[in-house]
C-alpha cells in the first residue's frame, strides 16, 4: 500500500537516478593575476562558489533541499575524494556552522516537524533528510551517511492528530535541508528546564561609580517584557558582588507586605545559600517585586566604597543556586576579581606588550576559570561576561567561562554611563541580549557520510566527547568551525554532513534543529580550488590563528598565516598554473582572490597585530570575537567596510524601490589613497563606526551632516549623529543604520557599534586608531598591501 | 546585748551598707579564726538602692597609690595639719584645699559617720550609651515567635532613647541585621556549622579597617574623634534613630525557613549566633557597657556549642548521663561557651539568657556566659508565658530619674586593714588578677586578687566575699578600746545615665580580745553565715561530686556545733545552742535537701539556673531559696501566720502560701478545696470564704512585686497532683519513717543523712555527732 498512502504527489522516479555518475562539470577554475588585477572589496560580498550536485541527488525536487550557506558553509564546495588530494591541495576542509541566523525565531523561520515522528538511521543515528533514498516501495529508506537500510516508521505517512494520511513528499524533512523536529519524551533526561537568568552584579565602588550597576538594573527592568517567557516558567535571580556576596530573597507578588531581603555572605570558603528558597524566582509570579527590586538596586549600593570583588566565589555560589535547574549566569562587572575563589592578579606589564612574553597575558591566570567552566557545563550552567573595567580586568582568564559553557564575553573598554553613547550602546545591546531566544541544555553533533570524520571543533562550548559539543545555553550570535578529516576514500559522487542541535527552546520545548549539507566530490585538484570558499577559509584560519596565538604566541600566529598563504600560492602555482606565473604576476583562482588581503587584514586585527600599545584585555576581547563572530560579521571585523559618503550615488542611503531596503554606497578598499581631503567616509568594522571628516571638508557638507559651518566646530570623538532636517543627513544616518542591519545579512547579533567622529586634522590618537582599520595601508610595524603582495610574490617565485 | 537588738543592728547596717557579715567581731589571731569553722565573709550588695542618700557630685579624695582608699568616716582627720590618715596603709595624705573649713559641725558628707556607704558621680563619661543586642532564635513555633517579637518590640519603648540596639537572629544560620540600612531588610549571614574566629567575624561584617575598603575612605580622619560607634553603627543604632527599622525587622521575622525532617530537630546554631554577637560588640565597643540578650527557643543542635545532635532519637543529656560520663557534646560545648564567656567578660559585655522552651536549651553548658558576665538567666516554658514576659520587662526597670536600674563594667576592689586578707569572691564576676597587700594566702571562690570585674551589675546583685585573718601575733594587750578591723569596698561602674560612678562602703568591726573572747560567738550572724556557706557549697558542687559536697556541709555543721554549742561530751541530751546559732542547723538541713545540692530531681539546665540565681541574691532572698517560707490562712485570724515548713502545717480548712523564691504556691486544704470547688466563694453569705481565698493571692502578688526572675505561680488543692510540689518541700515529720533512725552510732557521719530524713532525726544525729568529740 504505499501507492495509496500519499506517495502520489511527486513521482519518485528522481530517486533512482541519485548516486549515478558524477556531474560532468563542477565550478570552473578562473585563474586571475593578483598583481595585475587588483582585488576589489566588493568581491567579499559575493556568495560562495555554488554547490553543484548531481541531478536528482535529493529525494524531492525542493529548492531548499540543500543547506543554505547562512547556516552551514564548507571551505570546500567540492570535496576531494581522498585524503591525499586534500593534503595536496593544502586547503583546509572545514564547516562553518551557524545554526541560528537571528536572535528571534520570527526573523528566521525554519520548518518545524510537529508530529514527533523522527526517523533516524539505526546505525549512524542520522536524521532522515532529503538525500536519503527510499526503496522497497517506500517501506524502507537507505541512509545517505552509512548506507544502512532502515524501516520507514508507521506514522510517517499518517497524521495521528487529524486521523488521515499525509503526503510523505510534503514532509518538511524531505524538502528542507534545515528543519526542526519537536522531540518526543525519549529525548529528555528530565522535564525541559525553564529559562533561568542569574544576574551577578558587580556592586563595588568601580561599578557603582561608572554607572554600570544603575544602567544594568535599569535595562533589565525595561527589558522584562522582552525576556522570553511564553511558558511563564522563566526564572530570575540576583547576586550583588563586592568583597561579599549579597543574595536577594524576592517575594512572590501574592505575599502581603513582602519585601525583597538582602542577605550578605562574606564567608567565601565554600559557597552556601543563606536561605532555601526565594533566591531564584519565577518572573511571572514575582514580577512586581522584581521590578521594585531593580528600581531600588542602584540605591542600595549608592554609598558602597568597597573595592573588592569576589566574583569567582560569586560564580560558585550562583552555580550552587541554579545548578539543580541549569541556566545562564550573567556577569556584569567592572572589577578584577581580587577576593575569594578564582582571585586574579594584576598581571599586565607594559614592558611585556609587543614581546614574545605577551602571549602569557592572553592565557588563563588561574586554573579555576577552566575547571569551574567544566563543572558549569556538566550542570547545564552557562556564563556570559559583560566586562567594563577601566583598568586591567584579565579578560583572558574571565573569558574562559563563556568559552567552555557556550557563553560570550562582551567587553566595554573604558565604559562610563556618564557618556550617553556608552549608556545607550550597552543598554541596547543588553536588552537585545535578554530578548534572545536562546536554547538550553543543548548538544551539537555533526554526522557525515562514511569516510568523513569531524576531527576538530572550534568555538565556545565544551567538547564532551570526540564528536559531541555541549552547550548549557545555545546562543544565537555565534558560529562554529568543525574541521573534517577524510579517513577513507569517498566513492560516492556527493557526500552529506548533517549538523544536529538537540536543545530546549526558550519556551520549554525539546527540539532538534537539523541541517544537512550535501557537497559533490571530485578527484580533481582544480575542482577543489575552483569551489573553495575564501570567506569560510578565512574564518577557519581566524580560529587557527587564535588557537596559535594562545598556545604559541602572536608572532607565530602571524607567521603561520603568511606561511599558509605562501603555501597555497605555491601549491596553486605548482599544481594548477603549471609552475609558471608568467610576467612576474601572481596567479590565484578568482574565487580565492580575497585570501591574501584577508590574511593580511587578519594579521593586522587588534587581536593579532604586532604592537606594543595594545592592552592585553583589548587583545583578549578581540580574540574572543575572532573565534565566535558569525561569518559575515567576522569578515567585516577582519576587513572593515569603507564607504565614501560625500559623493555617494543618488540611490544610496534611500530604500531600493524593489526591495525596500536601504541601498549602501559601493564599498571601497581600505587604503588611504581612497580618501580625498574634502571627503566624508564611514569606516565600519562592525564593532566601531568611524565617521572620517577630511581636512578640507566643505562647509555645506558639514552643515548638512553636523549642523555646523566650520570644521573646527565638529566635535570629534564618541558621538551620535545629529538628526538634521535635510536629505543628506537622513541618507547618511540610513547608511549608518544599514551598515549594521543584521537581518539582511542573516546573522544574529546584539552589537551596536560605537560611532566616533574623526577629524583628519584632529586628535592624532583618534585618527591613528581609525587608520589602523585601513588595513591596506602601511603601518608602523606592518606592511602595506602592496608590500605584502610583493613579499608573497618573492616567496612564491623563489 | 540582747540577740534581737543585735539582729536589729545588723539589719540597720544591711540597709545602710548593703552588707551582712558572718562574723561581726573579727578574731584577732589566725589560730582563733581557724576555729570559727564558718569563714569570715560578707554578703555584699554594692548597688543596693539607697534613694535617700545623695550622690556626691565631686571626685573622691583618694589615698596615695598603691593604696587608693577613699576618704571615709573612719579616717583620722587633722584639720589643723590639713591632713588625713589612711586607716588601711597608715599614710598621711594632705586634705584638698577646700576641706580647710571642716569643723565638727560642718564636715563633708563622706566623713559623716552615717555615710559608711557613699556614692560619687565621677567626671569620667561612659564610652557609649548602653548597648542592647538581641539574639533571637527563629526555630520556634509561630505563636511563640510572635509573642517574643511582641515583647522585643515593646522593649524598645523601655530603653533610653540613646541606647544602642541591634539584632542577631539564628536558626540553621546566624543573621546579623543591618538595621542602619534603609533600602531594604538586610542581614549578614553566617554558616551555622562553622566556628568563626573573632577576626573573621569582624572582617565578614566589614568592621575592621582595610579589608575590601577603598583606601582612605573608611579611615578615621586624624584629629577628629571616631563617630560614636564606628563601622558597627550600621548594626547598632540609637533606639530613637532605628526604632522604626528595628520594629519592622522584628515584625518581619519568620520561622527559620530550612526544612526539618520529622525525625530531626531544627538546626539551631546558638553557638555561632552568640560568637558573632560577641564579635560584633568586641570590635567597636570594647569596654562600653552592653548586654547581649539571648532568646533561646531550644538547644543548640548545629555547629560549635551544640548540646544535642539534630536527630530526635538522641536525647539531651541528664544529670544521670553526666554522672555516668555518658556525654557526647557536653565537654566540648562547655569549653566553647566558657571561652566565649571569657572573651565577653574581657570585652566588658553582658550575656543574658532567656530560655523559652519546655525542654532544656543547654543552660548547663552556657551558664558561664551569664555567670562570668553578670548576665541574667530566665528559664521559662515558652515565650508566650507571662513568666517570661514580665521577667523580661523587669530587666528594664528604672529608678526615679528614669535611669535603667543596671550598671555596666563594674569593678569591685576590696581594701583591708592589715589584720584581714581577702581570700576570694563567689558571685557573678571574674578576677581582675590584681595583687595587693589585702590578698590572702588561701583561696575561697575566685581568689588571688583583690579586685573583680562585673560586666553587669544591678541593685540586687550580691557577692559573697571571704576573708582570712593574717598570720600575726594576736591582739595587743592593754588596749583601752578594742581595735577595729576594716574593709573598704570600692565599686566603680558605668551608670546607665552615662557617667561612671563610684560606690564606697567602709566597714569597721571590732577585733576580738584575747583567746576565747565570747564576743566572737555573739557576733555570729547565722543567716548571713548560712547564705555564705551555701555559696561555698554550690561553688564546690560545680567541681566536686555531689556526695562529697553533702559530706562537707555535714562536717562543717558538726564542727561548728562542736565548737560553739554548749554540751557535755558524749551526751547529746545536754546539747544547747545559743540563740544566734539555733536556726543554722535547720538552714543546713534545708540546704542539703535543696535543688542546689540535690540535682537529680531537676534537669541540668534547672540546676544551672537555680545556682545562678542563688549566687545573685542577698541574704534575705537567698534564705527563702534555702528554706522556703510557709504561711497559713484560716478563718480564725486576720492575715497570715508563718508556720513551720512541716507536714504538720497542712490542715483541712487552712490555705497555705509557699514561697520558694522560684515558685509561689497556694495550697487549699482538703475542706477548703471542697468548698472552693463547690463555689461557696461566689455565694451570698460566704463573703468571708471569698476573702480567705483572695488573701493569699494578694500576698502572692506582693511577693512577686519586685522579684526577678518572676516565680512560677501554682495554685493547687490537697490531693491534687500539683500538691506534690509543696510536699517535697515540707519536713517529713509525720511520715512513717519518723523515729526509725535508731541504731545510734551504727552509721558514720558520712552516711547518716538521707534525703528523706526529717529535721528531727537530722538534729538528733547532729547532736549525737557534735558531742562525740571525734570531730
Ligand atoms: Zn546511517
Ligand atoms: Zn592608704
Amino acid at each position: 500500500g504505499m501507492g495509496h498512502m500519499g506517495m502520489g504527489g511527486v513521482p519518485p522516479a528522481a530517486q533512482t537516478l541519485a548516486g549515478a555518475a558524477r556531474p560532468v562539470v563542477l565550478n570552473q577554475l578562473y585563474p586571475t593575476d593578483l598583481l595585475n588585477q587588483p582585488f576589489n572589496v566588493a568581491e567579499l560580498e559575493l556568495p560562495p562558489p555554488p554547490i553543484i550536485l548531481p541531478a536528482n541527488s535529493s529525494v524531492t525536487p525542493s529548492p531548499d533541499a540543500n543547506c543554505p550557506p547562512r547556516y552551514v558553509r564548507s571551505t570546500l564546495n567540492a570535496v576531494p575524494t581522498t585524503h591525499s588530494l586534500l593534503k595536496k591541495s593544502k586547503l583546509p576542509f572545514a564547516l562553518v556552522i551557524q545554526p541560528y541566523t537571528s536572535l528571534h525565531d520570527s526573523d528566521d523561520t525554519v520548518p518545524i516537524v510537529q508530529d514527533q515522528v523522527i526517523s533516524r538511521c539505526r546505525r549512524c543515528r542520522s536524521y532522515i533528510n532529503p538525500y536519503v533514498t527510499f526503496m522497497d516501495h517506500g517501506h524502507r529508506w537507505r541512509c545517505n551517511m552509512c548506507n544502512l537500510t532502515n524501516d520507514v516508521p508507521q506514522a510517517f505517512d499518517w497524521d495521528a492528530a487529524a486521523q488521515k494520511s499525509v503526503d510523505r513528499w510534503q514532509r518538511s524533512e524531505l524538502n528542507h535541508a534545515v528543519v526542526e523536529f519537536v522531540a518526543p519524551q525519549e529525548y529528555m533526561v528530565r522535564p525541559p528546564q525553564p529559562l533561568v537568568y542569574l544576574f551577578l552584579f558587580d556592586v563595588s565602588f568601580a561599578s557603582v561609580s561608572c554607572g554600570l550597576l544603575a544602567t544594568a538594573a535599569r535595562t533589565i527592568l525595561d527589558s522584562l517584557n522582552r525576556i522570553p517567557n511564553a511558558d511563564r516558567r522563566t526564572r530570575v535571580g540576583f547576586l550583588a558582588v563586592d568583597a561579599s556576596l549579597h543574595y536577594f530573597a524576592v517575594p512572590k507578588d501574592t505575599e502581603e507586605a513582602g519585601e525583597t531581603q538582602m542577605l550578605v555572605v562574606s564567608d567565601l570558603d565554600e559557597p552556601f545559600l543563606p536561605i532555601p528558597s526565594d533566591l531564584l524566582v519565577t518572573l511571572s509570579e514575582s514580577r512586581l517585586s522584581v521590578e521594585k527590586f531593580l528600581l531600588s538596586l542602584p540605591q542600595m549600593f549608592q554609598e558602597n566604597q568597597n573595592n573588592g570583588s569576589c566574583m569567582g566565589s560569586a560564580l560558585r555560589a550562583g552555580h550552587k543556586l541554579i545548578s539543580p535547574l541549569g541556566g545562564k549566569m550573567v556577569v556584569l562587572t567592572a572589577s578584577l576579581p581580587n577576593v575569594g575563589h578564582g582571585k586574579l592578579e594584576m598581571r599586565e606589564d607594559k614592558k611585556l606588550l609587543g614581546t614574545s612574553k605577551e602571549s602569557g597575558l592572553l592565557q588563563t591566570g588561574n586554573s579555576f576559570y577552566k575547571s569551574f567552566a567544566v563543572e558549569c557545563s556538566k550542570n547545564q550552567v552557562s556564563v556570559d561576561m559583560f566586562l567594563f573595567s577601566s583598568q586591567y580586568q584579565d579578560v583572558a582568564s574571565l573569558s574562559n567561562l563563556p568559552r567552555y559553557t557556550g557563553g560570550q564575553t562582551y567587553f566595554y573598554a573604558g565604559w562610563n554611563a556618564g557618556r550617553p553613547e556608552d549608556a545607550v550602546k550597552f543598554a541596547t545591546e543588553f536588552s537585545d541580549y535578554l530578548s534572545a531566544e536562546i536554547g538550553l541544555e543543548a548538544v551539537l553533533r555533526v554526522r557525515a557520510t562514511t569516510g568523513l570524520r569531524m576531527s576538530t571543533f572550534y568555538g565556545n562550548f565544551f567538547n564532551r566527547s570526540s564528536d559531541l559539543c555541549a552547550f548549557p545555553a545555545f546562543p544565537r550570535d555565534q558560529s562554529y568551525v568543525v574541521e573534517v578529516a577524510i579517513d577513507e576514500n569517498l566513492t560516492q559522487n556527493f557526500v552529506c554532513m548533517q549538523t544536529a542541535v538537540l536543545h530546549t527552546t526558550a519556551n520549554g520545548e525539546r527540539r532538534i534543529r537539523v541541517m544537512t549539507l550535501s557537497l559533490p566530490t571530485t578527484t580533481n585538484l582544480s575542482d577543489v580550488y575552483a569551489s573553495a570558499d575564501q570567506c569560510a577559509i578565512a574564518e577557519y584560519f581566524s580560529h587557527k590563528a587564535v588557537e596559535r596565538a594562545l598556545s604559541s604566541g602572536l608572532e607565530p600566529a602571524r607567521d603561520a598565516l603568511q606561511s599558509k598563504l605562501i603555501e597555497l600560492l605555491q601549491t596553486y602555482k605548482k599544481e594548477l598554473a603549471g609552475g609558471n606565473m608568467g610576467g612576474g604576476g601572481l596567479q590565484f583562482p578568482a574565487n580565492l582572490r580575497g585570501l591574501p588581503v584577508l590574511f593580511l587584514a587578519l594579521t593586522k586585527n587588534v587581536g593579532l597585530r604586532k604592537s606594543a600599545q595594545i592592552p592585553s584585555d583589548l587583545r583578549s576581547a578581540a580574540l574572543c570575537q575572532l573565534s565566535t563572530l558569525p561569518l559575515p560579521l567576522l569578515i567585516q571585523y577582519i576587513y572593515p567596510r569603507l564607504y565614501s559618503l560625500h559623493d555617494m550615488p543618488d540611490n544610496a542611503g534611500i530604500p531600493d524601490p524593489e526591495t525596500g531596503m536601504i541601498v549602501l554606497p559601493p564599498p571601497l578598499n581600505l587604503s588611504s589613497e581612497r580618501l580625498v581631503p574634502y571627503g566624508l567616509y564611514l569606516i565600519d568594522d562592525g564593532q566601531t563606526q568611524f565617521l572620517w571628516v577630511g581636512r578640507d571638508a566643505v562647509p555645506q557638507l558639514l552643515g548638512d551632516v553636523f549642523g555646523v559651518q566650520d570644521r573646527t566646530q565638529v566635535k570629534a570623538g564618541k558621538a551620535t549623529l545629529p538628526e538634521l532636517d535635510n536629505d543628506f543627513s537622513e541618507r547618511i544616518r540610513s547608511v549608518f543604520l544599514k551598515s549594521r542591519d543584521y537581518k539582511s545579512r542573516s546573522v544574529g547579533s546584539i552589537i551596536v557599534p560605537h560611532l566616533y567622529i574623526v577629524r583628519e586634522d584632529g586628535d592624532p590618537s583618534l585618527k591613528l586608531w581609525a587608520q589602523t582599520l585601513m588595513v591596506e595601508d602601511r603601518a608602523d610595524q606592518s606592511m602595506s598591501f602592496q608590500q605584502w603582495m610583493g613579499t608573497l610574490r618573492e616567496k612564491v617565485s623563489s | 546585748m540582747d540577740v534581737e537588738a543585735i539582729k536589729e543592728q545588723w539589719t540597720e547596717m544591711e540597709d545602710r551598707d548593703g552588707l551582712r557579715l558572718s562574723w561581726n567581731v573579727f578574731p584577732s589571731s589566725r589560730m582563733e579564726a581557724s576555729r570559727l569553722v564558718v569563714p569570715i565573709g560578707a554578703l555584699y550588695t554594692p548597688l543596693k538602692e539607697k534613694p535617700e542618700t545623695p550622690i556626691l557630685q565631686f571626685e573622691p579624695v583618694i589615698c596615695k597609690p598603691p593604696c587608693r582608699s577613699v576618704l571615709n568616716p573612719f579616717c583620722q582627720v587633722d584639720v589643723r595639719a590639713r591632713l588625713w590618715i589612711c586607716p588601711f596603709c597608715l599614710s598621711r595624705n594632705p586634705l584638698p584645699p577646700h576641706y580647710k573649713d571642716i569643723t565638727p559641725q560642718a564636715i563633708p558628707p563622706e566623713l559623716h559617720t552615717s555615710n559608711t556607704t557613699i556614692e560619687y558621680k565621677l567626671s569620667r563619661p561612659a564610652p557609649s550609651a548602653p548597648i542592647f543586642l538581641y539574639v533571637v532564635d527563629t526555630c520556634q513555633e509561630d505563636d511563640s515567635l510572635s509573642s517574643l517579637k511582641d515583647s522585643l518590640v515593646m522593649s524598645l519603648s523601655l530603653l533610653p532613647e540613646d541606647a544602642l540596639v541591634g539584632l542577631v537572629t539564628y536558626g540553621t544560620m546566624a543573621h546579623v541585621h543591618e538595621i542602619g540600612y534603609n533600602e531594604c531588610p538586610k542581614s549578614y549571614v553566617f554558616r551555622g556549622s562553622k566556628d568563626y574566629t573573632a577576626k573573621q567575624v569582624q572582617e565578614m561584617l566589614s568592621l575592621g579597617s582595610g579589608g575590601g575598603m577603598r583606601p582612605g575612605m573608611q579611615q578615621q580622619q586624624p584629629g577628629r574623634p571616631m563617630p560614636p560607634m564606628g563601622p558597627a553603627s550600621r548594626f547598632l543604632l540609637p533606639v530613637l534613630q532605628c526604632e522604626f527599622q528595628l520594629t519592622k525587622a522584628l515584625e518581619q521575622l519568620q520561622k527559620d525557613p530550612w526544612p526539618v525532617a520529622n525525625d530531626r530537630r531544627n538546626l539551631r546554631c546558638t553557638g555561632v549566633a552568640l560568637s558573632v554577637a560577641v564579635g560584633l560588640l568586641e570590635s567597636s565597643f570594647q569596654n562600653a557597657g552592653g548586654r547581649i540578650m539571648l532568646f533561646a527557643g531550644g538547644p543548640a543542635t548545629e555547629g560549635p556549642g551544640l548540646v544535642v545532635g539534630p536527630e530526635l532519637r538522641e536525647s539531651i543529656r541528664s544529670h544521670h548521663d553526666i554522672d555516668r560520663d555518658n556525654i557526647k557534646y557536653y565537654k566540648k560545648a562547655l569549653k566553647f561557651y566558657d571561652n566565649l564567656a571569657k572573651r565577653t567578660a574581657h570585652n566588658g559585655h553582658i550575656i543574658d539568657i532567656f530560655a523559652g522552651c519546655l525542654d532544656q536549651v543547654g543552660l548547663l553548658e552556657m551558664k558561664g556566659l551569664a555567670n562570668s558576665t553578670g548576665g541574667h538567666m530566665v528559664l521559662t516554658d515558652s515565650f508566650t508565658a507571662s513568666m517570661f514576659k514580665q521577667s523580661f520587662v523587669r530587666v528594664f526597670e528604672k529608678d526615679s530619674e528614669e535611669n535603667l536600674l543596671m550598671g555596666f563594667n563594674a569593678s569591685l576592689e576590696v581594701l583591708t586593714t592589715k589584720e584581714l586578707k581577702v581570700t576570694g569572691l563567689i558571685g557573678h564576676a571574674i578576677s581582675m588578677n590584681k595583687k595587693s597587700s589585702s590578698v590572702g594566702e588561701t583561696e575561697c571562690g575566685i581568689g588571688n586578687t583583690c579586685s573583680w570585674k562585673m560586666c553587669g551589675i544591678d541593685p540586687s546583685a550580691s557577692y559573697g566575699i571571704y576573708f582570712e585573718i593574717a598570720n600575726q601575733g594576736g591582739p595587743t594587750q592593754h588596749q583601752q578600746t578594742p581595735q577595729k578591723g576594716m574593709i573598704q569596698f570600692l565599686t566603680y561602674y558605668q551608670h546607665s545615665s552615662g557617667q561612671f560612678h563610684l560606690r564606697v562602703t567602709t566597714v569597721a568591726r571590732n577585733l576580738s580580745g584575747p583567746a576565747g573572747d565570747p564576743a566572737i560567738a555573739q557576733s555570729f550572724d547565722q543567716e548571713a553565715a548560712a547564705v555564705l556557706m551555701s555559696r561555698i557549697a554550690v561553688f564546690k558542687a560545680e567541681v566536686d561530686d555531689g556526695p562529697d559536697v553533702l559530706r562537707w556541709v555535714d562536717r562543717m555543721l558538726i564542727r561548728l556545733c562542736s565548737r560553739f554549742a554548749d554540751y557535755r561530751k558524749d551526751d547529746p541530751s545536754s546539747f544547747r545552742l545559743e540563740k544566734n546559732f539555733t536556726l543554722y542547723p535547720q538552714f543546713m538541713f534545708h540546704l542539703r535537701r535543696s535543688q542546689f545540692l540535690q540535682v537529680f530531681n531537676n534537669s541540668p539546665d534547672e540546676t544551672a539556673f537555680y545556682r545562678h540565681v542563688l549566687n545573685h541574691q542577698d541574704v534575705g532572698n537567698s534564705l527563702v531559696m534555702i528554706q522556703p517560707t510557709l504561711d497559713s490562712y484560716n478563718f480564725n485570724q486576720e492575715g497570715s501566720v508563718p508556720v513551720l515548713l512541716d507536714s504538720t502545717s497542712i490542715q483541712p480548712t487552712h490555705i497555705l502560701l509557699l514561697d520558694t523564691f522560684f515558685h509561689i504556691l497556694i495550697f487549699h486544704g482538703e475542706t477548703a478545696a471542697e468548698w472552693r470547688k463547690a463555689g461557696y466563694q461566689d455565694q451570698e453569705g460566704y463573703e468571708n470564704f471569698a476573702a480567705l481565698l483572695e488573701q493569699p493571692k494578694e500576698d502572692a502578688r506582693d511577693l512577686i512585686q519586685d522579684r526577678f526572675p518572676l516565680p512560677r505561680f501554682i495554685v493547687c488543692d490537697a490531693g491534687g497532683s500539683q500538691a506534690r510540689f509543696l510536699l517535697s518541700k515540707l519536713n517529713p515529720s509525720t511520715t512513717h519513717t519518723t523515729g526509725a533512725y535508731g541504731g545510734v552510732g551504727a552509721q558514720t557521719a558520712q552516711t547518716i543523712f538521707t534525703d528523706d530524713v526529717s529535721l528531727q532525726s537530722f538534729m538528733d544525729h547532729l547532736m549525737k555527732l557534735a558531742v562525740s568529740g571525734t570531730n
